[in-house]
């Protein structure tokens, strides 16, 4: 196989017609009365918002901008609410530094300097607010996670990847943002650095230490069993690298399923407990 | 015997674990199948179940004949036409030994049942370790000629297609459970094993989302020349009628003679290096 920027290339109106489809498919099966979705201004929220969108009524889409005052970013506000204009769905803004603070201070070992620690109670706060007004609205959560984050477990645990849905994260970083050019969002959103926006100046190429352009084609060439020898020789990297990367993603996987239990009972959760997602 | 007749690719969506719906939707397709002359009407892999069961499947399992056959032999009996499902199939001599059949039942009631001989077992397939494998090949006589059943990955092994044609099957008839991502292979090979065994072949994919795997529909009949009779829509229920007429395949078999061809000597060769791969 032959690891060139091509083999990421899709067919963009068959993935759009996909991920549409399971969209309100299994909006409509689970009697859910819309989509609630963390709008970061992002790429990966914005595509994820307008394909909710897109696939049922935008009147029953809501975005919610939570910015805090740590990582406020007037851009990524106003890309948030041009897609929400564009693809016709709701937003709601609300400041979430009052609550933050309150978590600051009433957490006895709370410390300030950890940035990871702290940066993970915003994302499982946005995700409070998400899922409340998901509650709340009889909705599902839309979950906005690409597949480069999921692999390399560069996510919060129960923070931003907590959804009930996640229909892009099938995709790699660099695919989304093709397919986001596809279904209209500007470039100026779809070619915009990544960010989990957990501290100011935060980046996510910078934290990986690697482009997506080249971490989607490792990942891509382990997903398909390549050794990692060959993925290093064809991309001209050094070995270690494509082993770090792998280790990361092998090593990560906890963050990805149902927590580990030990077998005690005959039928176990997580293990032989073997039952459809839904019977929907 | 008729040598021509109109055969109904029933396209449905089923819905997991509700048999009754799911037999509900049977008759009404079969229903309006009839209505516009089909005398043979054939749903998806699984059809009386829904695809994604998992552990469920020991809930949903049947004996054949059974509960869900005596129904749709039923239908066929007051219909007057042919059907063919699928079903988790309970072994009758066991308590949890399920097969993958597929079931042909008629005006005069239960016709014959094949068992899946090939199970997927990779990807998101987990087939094995629900079903044990058929062992024989599966060919009917009926009122519209010798029928072969197969299923699904069945088809990947071009042998299957070929004993059941070898033992006079003039149609082979393929039921499905193939998601959306198996597309090209499909419709690729459902070709190639009407033309490879000049008959006509009817191939019938479910459609729908189940557990996140979409499957594309699709389902088509492939006349031995490898033409495209009649072929329903992608991933949309749909109901599409057309015409075997068996006097097509002489003039193929004469002039692409392949079963003439044969070289039997081969297969003894396949064996002995299919055991060493």
């Amino acid at each position: 196989m032959e690891l060139t920027s091509s083999v990421l290339d899709l067919n963009w109106s068959e993935v759009e017609t996909k991920i549409r489809y399971f969209i309100k498919d299994y909006v409509e099966k689970s009697g859910a009365e819309g989509i609630v979705l963390g709008l970061s201004g992002g790429i990966d929220s914005c595509t994820a918002a307008a394909f909710s969108a897109l696939a049922i009524d935008g009147e029953k889409v809501l975005g919610l901008l939570l910015p805090e005052q740590e990582t406020y970013n007037t851009q990524d506000i106003d890309h948030a609410k041009f897609v929400a204009e564009k693809f016709g769905f709701k937003t709601q803004m609300i400041d979430i530094t009052p609550t933050l603070r309150l978590f600051y201070n009433t957490i006895p070992v709370f410390e300030i300097a950890d940035k990871i620690c702290k940066g993970n109670v915003k994302a499982r706060t946005r995700m409070i607010y998400i899922y409340y007004y998901a509650n709340r609205l009889n909705s599902l959560v839309c979950g906005s996670s690409d597949k480069s984050e999921v692999m390399m477990g560069y996510f919060t645990k129960w923070g931003d990847i907590a959804a009930d849905i996640s229909p892009i994260m099938d995709l790699f970083k660099t695919q989304v943002r093709k397919l986001a050019r596809h279904i209209g969002l500007p470039k100026e959103i779809a070619t915009k650095p990544a960010s989990p926006m957990l501290w100011p100046g935060q980046l996510a190429e910078e934290e990986l230490g690697i482009k997506y352009e080249t971490l989607d084609l490792i990942l891509y060439g382990l997903e398909h069993f390549m050794e990692p020898e060959e993925i290093a020789k064809q991309l001209g990297l050094k070995r270690e690298l494509v082993d770090k990367m792998k280790r990361r993603w092998l090593y990560l996987e906890h963050k990805r399923g149902m927590p580990l239990t030990t077998k005690i009972e005959y039928r176990t959760v997580g293990a032989d407990f073997r039952l459809p997602h839904t019977f929907y | 015997m008729k040598e021509k007749f109109k055969v109904a690719l029933a396209q449905i969506t089923c819905k997991r674990g509700d048999k009754k719906g799911n037999i509900r939707k049977i008759e009404d397709n079969v229903v309006r199948a009839r209505k516009q002359g089909a005398e043979l009407v054939i749903f998806p892999e699984l059809s009386v179940t829904g695809y994604v069961l998992r552990d469920q499947i020991y809930e949903l399992a049947e004996t054949i004949p059974g509960q869900s056959t005596d129904i749709l032999e039923k239908l066929a009996g007051k219909t007057g036409t042919h059907i063919v499902f699928g079903l988790p199939e309970l072994s009758d001599k066991t308590q949890a030994t399920i097969y993958n059949a597929a079931v042909l039942v008629g005006p005069d009631g239960f016709i014959g049942k094949y068992r899946k001989m090939y199970l997927p077992t990779h990807s998101v397939f987990e087939e094995k370790r629900y079903f044990r494998p058929g062992y024989q090949t599966a060919v009917f006589e009926t009122e519209l000629g010798k029928i072969g059943l197969i299923i699904c990955y069945d088809i990947f092994f071009p042998e299957v297609s070929r004993l059941t044609r070898l033992k006079g099957a003039r149609l082979i008839i393929c039921i499905s459970a193939s998601p959306v991502t198996r597309r090209t292979f499909f419709e690729t090979l459902t070709t190639a094993r009407a033309i490879e065994n000049t008959a006509f072949l009817a191939y019938v994919n479910l459609v729908g989302i189940e557990n996140g795997l979409q499957f594309w529909g699709g389902s088509r009949l492939i006349g031995p020349n490898g033409k495209v009779v009649a072929k329903t829509k992608y991933d949309k229920e749909d109901l599409m009628i057309g015409e075997v007429d068996y006097s097509d395949i002489k003039p193929i078999e004469t002039f692409v003679p392949i079963l003439k061809d044969l070289r039997p000597e081969l297969f003894d060769k396949l064996k002995e290096n299919a055991e060493k791969l």
